[in-house]
């Protein structure tokens, strides 16, 4: 099949061009050993079938940044027939320098010039003939967000693939005499080694050798002509200091500017300069010293609200419906193993993945809609002091803030942060937030064990904790394990621009999409295997299930009044609940896990019930709320409330009462609770977004560290101050 | 090329102030991506803004508006024009 890659500069509208040649038919994948999406589609060019793969966004094939390694490295790839260089007609100057590079590959290049539209309010006026001359390729005018120029591009496109389309030749940038002939000299070297030669045009990995590009060199290391071609790289580098007085990277951008300054002069004419824009309009408002601020706190709140507020809507629906298979499988199949696997397994552990669709698609599409504005760069912008001082980038605030709603879409909103570093310090920081779910394990714990007044200051300042511990773990991330790869913040701020809509609401499908397979299987099998640790052996018991069973049908016998009979076999329900819980490998494990939470949770070793703590955590793993539901299982009362004036539910009353647990160490609990890990859901994010089970660990590990840590430290500093 | 004297750190400019690059500073990588993103020997440019917070700057080089942290800002020696 013929390949065709897009290649262009971040905020050049590459993406709806991709949609508008391939439609809503996209394979997602990943780059080879890299976290960056990797998009790719077909699309029927003429009587062709065409495999078109958007290339990440980059300013250069500079091969600093993953991005621009994957471009770099895939464009080396003989596989691709055809370049669709996607240019920013407002925006030309620049765009052009990635075009100099593109032309060094020596691959037939078709010019998509989109966001003509933008460019006529600019008063841009672009002499098409000249500049496809100039190029040494066909130049087409397009519209990202309309159909316009698609099918001529689609035609294009298949008459470059047929090799019937007059205006391809080879043009390639003259870098001056000088340079010129060190690069003859260079290529001549490297074309010695005709296996080095042959994996990318010998000029062109010159030219990266003179910019000492990293990629570059460990090719040149591996080749048999290593000495001579370092030398060659030695003696020409010398050179140009000596004559040109600079250094190789710099001549080169300079010539590369001229060149594109030469395109625009040649066949770009510029009327009407000077005129404030809508982009400068909007931008004194939205970037504006005392509002710019509050404006982006209302825009926060109207994306958290749209996410969390409406995304509950759709949640609930779901919950309801799996509650209502859940109903319908417990009345329907037979009590014992399978049932319980069925009931108690599967059906909540698919529920458990299918329940964040809603929230991711809502976030990511908020997100996509604030990146196509050109709004998310203006928000980094007004945050990244703020950020920068924990050692994170202004585009980490929006997950840390949308990390309060649930960490699982939080984790993958780090997708906007380009540089690897930044994004996963923010990713290793995010579970630290304070998420609804755990606020449910507060209300519980506090409740029981705080005045009103203090339980709520408590709740708060277990969020505070969470925000202060993000701050200060980026911090400590920053300059441990990411020390020196530090990305420069060099930002740009695109113009305002309308969103696509279509391309929206394929990218909030896609997302959703992609969780479901990749971290849904992760969150399944880890729901399933808490099912099986808490029910085992027990479930299994026949004899248990026997008893049940009989003493059912006793309550049934004695034809109670209808509320009466509900509450007796509720009761009966959860003693039986309860009694599998408690010898189950959970219970076991729990008790196992008893010395090492024992300092923290049963700090005078007077809590016989502490174990039962430790079995609620372990199931508080697959999702933290499950801890309050859990506990009601291991201490055997239900954690709702009796009656509607009781101020305790009956769980609430068992703790207080024979739980042994004090207000302190109630505390350290909800301390360890806020950072022992990260909920399953949001592993099954991180594993998705990091792609590696390395960092997947770290993250479990270190939380578990930290939480340990300080829920002892909170034991011993309250004793100090006098308290139990 | 003008005196010693007019030379200045872009990060010293305020809103308003236009300059023409005269030397990046930086090493490695960030040199590499400023050069790339037009902080090139003669290169003009305008200070937009300052963010609310006082940092980063927003500046327009080359026809297109960038934001640059102080420390960034700091690595690029221009000279004032008036």
């Amino acid at each position: 099949m013929v390949t065709i890659a897009l290649a262009g500069n971040p905020n050049c509208g590459k993406t709806s061009i991709f949609n508008a040649l391939t439609g809503a038919h996209h394979h997602v994948g990943n780059w080879p050993g890299v976290t960056v999406e990797r998009l790719s589609g077909v699309s029927e060019m003429g009587s062709l079938e065409v495999e078109v793969v958007d290339l990440p966004g980059t300013y250069s094939l500079a091969a600093q940044s993953e991005d621009e390694r994957i471009a770099s490295r895939f464009l080396a790839d003989p596989t691709v027939d055809v370049i669709v260089n996607v240019l920013d007609a407002s925006n030309l100057e620049r765009n052009f320098y990635l075009t100099t590079q593109l032309l060094e590959l020596h691959r037939p290049i078709v010019y998509a010039l989109n966001m003509t539209d933008d460019a006529e309010r600019k008063g841009i006026k672009i002499d098409l003939e000249a500049l496809s001359a100039l190029l040494g390729g066909p130049v087409i005018p397009t519209v990202g967000n309309r159909q316009d120029g698609n099918q001529q591009l689609k035609d294009t496109i298949a008459r470059v693939i047929s090799g019937g389309e007059p205006s391809i030749r080879p043009v390639s940038v003259n870098y001056g005499e000088d340079i010129e002939r060190e690069l003859v000299k260079l290529a001549k070297e490297i074309g010695r080694d005709e296996r080095l030669a042959s994996e990318q045009p010998p000029r062109w990995l010159a030219l990266q050798l003179l910019e000492a590009a990293p990629e570059a060199e460990a090719l040149v290391e591996q080749s048999h002509a290593r000495s001579a071609i370092q030398a060659q790289l030695h003696a020409s580098l010398g050179f140009l200091e000596n004559h040109l007085g600079a250094d190789g990277g710099t001549l080169l951008a300079e010539r590369r500017y001229g060149f594109s300054h030469g395109l625009v002069k040649e066949a770009i004419e510029q009327t009407g300069d000077g005129q404030r824009t809508f982009t400068d309009k909007l931008d004194s408002l939205l970037t504006h010293r005392w509002l710019g601020i509050p404006i982006f706190i209302a825009t926060m709140i109207g994306v958290y609200a749209l996410t969390f507020v409406l995304g509950k809507y759709p949640q609930d629906w779901i919950a309801a419906g799996f509650a209502h298979q859940h109903d319908w499988a417990t009345a329907h199949v037979p009590p014992g193993e399978l049932a319980s696997l069925l009931v108690d397994g599967i059906i909540p552990g698919v529920g458990a993945v299918v329940v964040f669709v809603p929230v991711i698609m809502l976030l990511m599409g908020c997100i996509a809609f604030l990146e196509d504005t050109g709004y998310m760069a203006r928000a980094a912008f007004i945050m990244d002091r703020l950020m920068h001082l924990m050692g994170l980038h202004g585009k980490s605030f929006i997950p840390l803030i949308m990390g309060t709603g649930c960490n699982v879409p939080a984790v993958q909103a780090t997708r906007t942060i380009e540089s690897r570093t930044d994004r996963f310090i923010t990713i290793l920081v995010c579970p630290l937030v304070s998420c609804s779910a755990r606020l449910q394990v507060y209300i519980l714990i506090a409740g029981t064990f705080f005045p009103p007044v203090q339980a709520a200051l408590a709740i708060m300042a277990l969020h505070f904790l969470g925000f202060g511990l993000a701050m200060v773990m980026g911090k400590v991330l920053r300059l441990t394990l990411f020390r020196g790869e530090n990305a420069p913040f060099v930002m740009e701020l695109p113009p305002y621009r309308l969103p696509v809509l279509k391309s929206t609401v394929i990218h909030m499908w896609e997302k959703g999409r992609v969780f479901l397979s990749r971290a849904g299987t992760v969150i399944l099998a880890g729901a399933t295997l808490v099912w099986f640790l808490s029910h085992y052996p027990g479930i299994a018991n026949r004899q248990w299930t026997a008893e049940r069973q009989q003493m059912e049908q006793t309550i049934r016998a004695k034809q109670l009044p209808v509320l009466q009979e509900a509450d007796q076999l509720a009761a009966l329900q959860l003693a039986h609940q309860s009694r599998v819980m408690n010898s189950s490998l959970a219970a076991h494990f729990g008790k196992l896990l008893q010395p090492a939470l024992a300092p923290i949770l049963d700090p005078d070793n007077n809590r016989p019930e502490a174990w039962k703590d430790g079995v609620a955590l372990t199931a508080g793993f697959v999702a933290k709320e499950i801890v309050v539901g859990t506990m009601a299982v291991v201490h055997q009362a239900s954690a709702e409330k009796a009656e509607a004036g009781a101020t305790l539910s009956p769980l609430q009353d068992t703790l207080k009462r024979r739980s042994g647990m004090t207000p302190l160490t109630a505390l350290a609990f909800l301390v360890f609770i806020l950072i022992y890990t990260p909920c399953l859901g949001t592993v099954g994010m991180i594993l998705k977004e990091t792609r590696s089970w390395a960092w997947t660990a770290f993250s479990i590990g270190y939380g578990l560290g930290l939480g340990w840590i300080l829920a002892f430290a909170t034991v011993h500093i309250g004793r100090l101050l006098g308290y139990t | 090329m003008t005196s010693q004297g007019n030379h200045k750190r872009l990060s010293d400019l305020h809103p308003g102030e236009g300059a023409t690059v005269v030397e990046v500073q930086a090493k490695g990588p960030v040199r590499r991506r400023l050069l790339e993103m037009g902080f090139i020997r003669g290169a003009h440019l305008k200070i937009e803004k300052l963010a609310p917070l006082g940092d980063p700057m927003e500046l327009v080089i080359k026809g297109y508006h960038l934001s640059l942290r102080r420390e960034e800002g700091d690595c690029i020696i221009v000279t004032q024009e008036q």
